[in-house]
């Protein structure tokens, strides 16, 4: 039971113009220790409102989502966040950037955790540059440093990559595995990138849109480091692709 | 480089094109040296007021009073814009009144604002403060609440209090648009400090601007609308190098 995500039943609905919009209905999911977690879904099914209601930024109306047994409430150190965009204060550099979840730590731990962290996300040369003298892609790491200085045991990722070129993309994938083996944390993400999900998950969470349901839970049985060119790797794909077209060759237009 | 004397040479261009008009119009007799005196009597006057120390004196004392109107502006339109811009009740509390207030051209406070306090020091730094307190209150405002909400969400992620929220996020986010309301209410505050000596004061350099038409020196009337432009130049000037250094974050690519 330790450090283990639990959501039972869970709902969340949207006011809408005066009406109830359902987003969020009956989500059943546990994430262990230390899993890689993507959820894939269509824009609007309520991905990213899982994963704020995880980071304790929205809360839920029906059910349970506790962590290691406890109710998650609010934001709290134990996770961290990436989203699409950067989110860089722009006025602070891109090393008072990471302290600023560094607040209980002496000057000397803040520097050192902050140099650590660049160094990893190879931006030790850019401590004091500010992020508008940085590419989206070296932003997007800044980013990632800054989440995952606090030492948090989740790491919520929410379409990281969205935003960012082929090229950077994969790069950061591969960043984002080697950081995962480094730091033992849980990863939980969301994204639309059907490869993105296979390449990266140990579990990958199929969610239907309006309301968002989860449709199906696939573990992807492949090595840790894969090979997009495998024919595994193309098998997973093309199972999650179906789980989005099958219901709409159902449609009556496609029948004709 | 050659980039930055291109610049100079075409902001001089205008100014030295009036001058040419000017010198050609007076000394050619095409217009009466009593409606536009000639730039060297002008020149003159200036050098002769400035060795003499009455324009400095004149400008220094206006100065004084925007020094104390503005600060008090500036403390007092920040500090009611900050609490506008994060609370929206307070907003809605204050929003009907300031905007109301603000519609009052600023010669229009004069009369009742010397019926209070007479023609002395205080009628002057309340005109200034008036003045120049809407535009900071108004930038302020508009700054605090624009202030992205991604990054405020950045700001919960990581527990910030809400004093850190307004250190770390609110302000610096505001910063730029409170600097356009310092600018723009140090323009109005020295319009009305010089109109308001116009009206009623005895020293200052709207008080001499007056005093000299009342006498027909015009070009004193002329030394001293030079003398509160270039004020008004070095004190644009000064804003925007605070500014600069205030927000080193922007204009680095």
């Amino acid at each position: 039971m330790l450090n283990e995500l639990v959501i039972k039943n869970l709902s969340k609905s949207f006011p809408v113009n005066g009406e109830k919009v359902s987003v969020l209905e009956n989500i059943n999911l546990s994430i262990k220790d230390g899993e890689f977690v993507v959820i894939v879904g269509h824009s609007g099914c309520g991905k990213s409102t899982l994963l704020k209601i995880i980071a304790g930024l929205e809360t839920q109306e029906e059910g349970i989502c506790n962590l290691n047994g406890k109710a998650i409430t609010r934001p709290g150190f134990d996770r961290g966040m990436i989203f699409q965009e950067h989110r860089l204060f722009p006025w602070l550099t891109i090393g008072k950037n990471i302290q600023v979840g560094l607040g209980n730590h002496s000057k000397g731990e803040k520097e050192k955790i902050t140099n650590q962290y660049l160094d990893m996300v190879k931006l030790s040369d850019f401590k004091h540059a500010y992020p508008s003298q940085l590419s989206g892609g070296m932003s997007q790491r800044a980013a990632i440093a800054r989440a995952l200085a606090p030492r948090p045991e989740i790491l919520l990722l929410d379409e990281p990559f969205g935003a960012l070129d082929a090229l950077t993309k994969v790069e950061l994938q591969e960043e984002i595995l080697k950081i995962r083996t480094q730091e033992k944390s849980t990863m939980i993400m969301v994204t639309h990138d059907i490869d993105e999900a296979v390449f990266l998950a140990d579990r990958v969470v199929v969610m239907s849109s309006r309301p968002g349901k989860i449709k199906d839970i696939i573990s992807i049985e492949l090595d840790t480091v894969r090979n997009r060119g495998n024919s595994d790797f193309a098998w997973y794909k093309s199972k999650i692709y179906h789980y989005f077209f099958e219901s709409r060759e159902k449609t009556p237009e496609f029948i004709i | 480089m050659k980039n930055k004397i291109e610049n100079i040479l075409l902001m001089m261009m205008l100014p030295v094109i009036v001058f040419i008009a000017w010198h050609y119009v007076t000394t050619t007799g095409k217009v009466p040296t009593l409606i536009l005196p000639t730039i060297k009597s002008v020149w003159e006057t200036i050098l002769f007021q400035l060795t003499k120390g009455t324009l400095l004196k004149d400008l220094g004392i206006s100065l004084m009073r925007i020094v104390k109107g503005y600060s008090l502006a500036l403390f007092f339109g920040i500090a009611l814009g900050v609490l506008m811009g994060m609370s929206e009740r307070v907003n809605k509390f204050f929003i009907l009144t300031c905007t109301s207030v603000r519609q009052i051209p600023m010669m229009a406070w004069v009369p009742l604002l010397v019926m209070w306090f007479g023609i002395g020091e205080e009628s002057k730094v309340s005109v200034i403060f008036l003045a120049s307190y809407f535009p900071i209150l108004v930038n302020t405002i508009s700054g605090i609440s624009s202030t992205d909400s991604k990054l405020l969400e950045v700001g919960r992620m990581y527990q910030l209090n809400k004093w850190e929220m307004f250190t770390k996020i609110y302000l610096p986010s505001a910063i730029p648009s409170i600097f356009v309301g310092l600018k723009l209410g140090l323009g109005t505050a020295w319009m009305a400090v010089v109109g308001a000596e116009m009206i009623a004061a005895s020293s200052g350099i709207g008080f001499r601007i007056n005093d000299a038409r009342s006498l027909m020196q015009y070009p004193i009337v002329f030394c001293g609308m030079a003398g509160i432009a270039v004020t008004g130049v070095l004190m644009d000037g000064l804003l925007s190098i605070i500014t600069k250094a205030c927000t080193p974050w922007q204009n680095r690519k």
